[in-house]
């Protein structure tokens, strides 16, 4: 029946169906039903009527993955199934291509873009904000989205074309590796905003601006108590109503 | 409060709380990004924007990791923009950063409210997904579509009623907390925003696994504070 | 040093792991025992992609992963271990994996599985391979992320279950 690819419309549908993935996210299967919802006008196409409930079936089956990354996986999910109507499943079936994919590419997107991207461009946008500037949230959106488009987009369509070889193309992306020096980078903004907010509070209160450097061991206390489990909000309300009591008792 | 801007917050509190999860992520849903937008569509953005950055600081580590909901940071944002612009008039005019700060430590205990209506909207999309697999039984995939398709009014509601909690209970707490410590938390309004600065990061530092992570912090931070000593 | 955290996890490597669990523990070693996977070299290498340089990872059978375990090379090192089943975890320790401690981390739900909390499904096969660890003196705990409370897994059981 189809022996060449889907059509180019088949294939922006299940883009931006992909863009709804987790509308249905549940703790049983988490996003399934979004991957089904996703995959269906392409499945549309490559099987006929009379099979097409059996074969949606399959991909009700437990996914959960990064919702970027995710339309990689069912970019390459549409090419192997059309290879698979053809009778010709390759050495890796499309159920366990899904399945061995999922949790290893969440976790290159975890780190990626909410460990590594967001932090960063929040990092930066923070500056603007701490200058009152209102383009804040654009460079941030912008810096933000440009990776995540690029990759949501550009994985999907590459994955139509080239099916499991991107697995390849992930393997030389290193996401893990670039995820870590955005991490690195958001450190050092952060280290410069807080030395920035640290002098004008200090100025503003006439203590010698060197004193400043005494709040460096106060941050280690923080984030050791972080660790230990105890949030930032709970540091912030009682600091604050330590502060709140200093104000109190000064007056 | 005027009703226009409680419904206006209502609109962009569903919007963009669809955005946290549900519909596409382009991360509109970020405090930084939500909140002056909110304050945007009631006429003082730079509210919002200080409030947003706030917030996003102190959040920052969080992540949406798997099965795990973090706090609704979006609704924090968004309910606290609303609340400090509309109470601002009704305090007796927005002298200062008391009444944006006190409005923040009322609001964002309460988004752990926002982690409750999630849970249950992800609940309630596993019974979507019971009705989606019945239909597939039937053969009747517009059905399955369907299905699919309702989950996003169970995020949206989530978003919403998170947003009226805040709204509600801060316009009852706060003229009541106002006069005892609005004052108060201006005059220490600087320390208390360092505060979130400096908990913000040694969260995130605390949290990485990136084994130089103090040190790249402790000279940047030092490096920042002397070049302004030095000019 | 040996392990500092063992954790059934149905997701193995994934978000929670690498981006909560190894920075809170400090490991530098992350352990898979599986004996399916442990077989298939293109699932172990994209497992491996995942995880950053700086962290070794060893993905094997639970019989290779206890003779690791065993010998020096990883002796020094913080080992971060993965189940993604209570069974493998009870064989994985009869094996001879050196277990004190083990956390439930995600166990998906399936037939016959019941809910205890939002991300562990449990059967009745789950439950009597935690009481066999335990009796092996293993403590059993509940806790899906750093940030979320420990709890002892009886306790689960007599909350969740609904």
């Amino acid at each position: 029946m189809t022996t060449s690819a889907l059509p180019f419309t088949t294939r922006l549908h299940c883009l931006l169906r992909a863009f709804l993935l987790q509308g249905s996210w549940n703790f049983e299967r988490m996003q399934s039903l979004g991957v089904l919802y996703a995959l269906l006008p392409g499945l549309r196409r490559i099987y006929p009527a009379e099979q097409l409930p059996a074969e949606a079936k399959r991909h009700l089956d437990y996914f959960n993955s990064h919702p970027f990354l995710a339309a990689s996986i069912l970019g390459a999910t549409l090419n192997l199934e059309q290879e698979r109507q053809r009778g010709g499943e390759g050495y890796l079936g499309v159920d366990e291509f899904k399945r061995i994919t999922m949790a290893p590419y969440a976790a290159m997107g975890d780190a990626f873009f909410w460990g590594g991207i967001r932090p960063f461009a929040a990092g930066i946008a923070l500056f603007f904000a701490v200058k009152e500037s209102l383009w804040a949230p654009m460079v941030f959106l912008t810096l933000f989205n440009l990776p995540h488009l690029l990759l949501r987009v550009g994985g999907f369509f590459r994955g139509c074309e080239c099916g499991l070889e991107l697995i390849d193309l992930y393997q030389r992306l290193h996401l893990p590796d670039l995820a870590i020096r955005f991490k690195e980078g958001t450190v050092i903004l952060l280290g410069g905003l807080c030395g920035y907010q640290s002098y004008l509070v200090l100025t503003h209160q006439e203590t010698v601006v060197s004193w400043g450097l005494l709040l460096f061991p106060l941050v280690l206390i923080m984030g050791g108590l972080v660790r230990r489990g105890i949030s930032p909000l709970l540091q912030v309300l009682s600091l604050s109503t330590l502060l709140i009591l200093g104000a109190l008792i000064y007056r | 409060m005027t009703a226009s801007s409680f419904f206006a917050g209502a609109v962009v509190s569903l919007l963009v709380g669809l955005d946290r999860t549900a519909c596409a992520q382009f991360m509109l849903a970020r405090p930084i990004v939500a909140a002056p937008l909110v304050g945007l569509f009631l006429g003082d953005p730079l509210v919002g924007l200080k409030i947003g950055a706030l917030l996003e600081l102190l959040w920052l580590g969080k992540l949406p990791v798997g099965a795990a909901v973090p706090p609704d940071d979006t609704q924090v944002a968004i309910g606290a923009t609303v609340l400090v612009i509309a109470l601002a008039p009704m305090l007796g005019g927005a002298e200062g950063s008391g009444l944006l700060l006190l409005v923040l430590l009322v609001a964002m205990p309460l988004g752990k409210v926002g982690q409750y209506f999630d849970r249950l909207a992800r609940h309630g999309n596993a019974r979507l997904l019971l009705r989606a697999e019945e239909a597939l039984e039937r053969e009747d995939l517009v059905t399955v579509e369907r299905c699919h398709r309702r989950g996003l009014l169970h995020f949206a509601a989530a978003a919403v009623a998170t947003y009226l909690l805040i709204v509600l209970a801060g316009k009852g707490l706060l003229p009541l907390l106002y006069p005892l410590y609005g004052g108060l938390l201006g005059d220490v309004s600087g320390w208390v925003q360092l505060i979130f600065f400096l908990v913000g990061s040694a969260a995130i530092v605390g949290t990485l696994n990136v084994s130089r992570a103090m040190t790249l912090f402790a000279a940047s931070f030092a490096s920042a504070l002397l070049l302004f000593w030095l000019r | 040093m040996g392990i500092v955290l063992a954790r059934i996890d149905s997701r193995l490597i994934h978000g929670q792991v690498l981006e909560a669990w190894v920075p809170h523990v400090q490991a530098n070693c992350i352990m898979v025992a599986n004996d399916r996977i442990g077989a298939l070299s293109l699932q172990k290498k994209i497992m491996k992609a995942a995880v950053p340089r700086g962290i070794e990872v060893f993905i094997g059978s639970l019989v290779e992963v206890a003779q690791q375990l065993a010998g020096a090379r990883y002796s020094g090192l913080k080992v971060l271990l993965l189940f993604d089943s209570s069974r493998d975890a009870l064989r994985g320790h009869r094996d001879g994996i050196p277990l004190t401690e083990l956390n439930l981390g995600n166990m998906h739900a399936g037939e016959g599985k019941q809910r205890y909390s939002c991300t562990l499904a449990l059967d009745a096969e789950d439950i009597a391979n935690f009481d066999a660890l335990e009796a092996c003196g293993v403590k059993i705990v509940s806790q899906c992320l750093p940030a979320d409370h420990e709890r002892d897994w009886h306790k689960l059981m007599a909350l969740g279950g609904g």
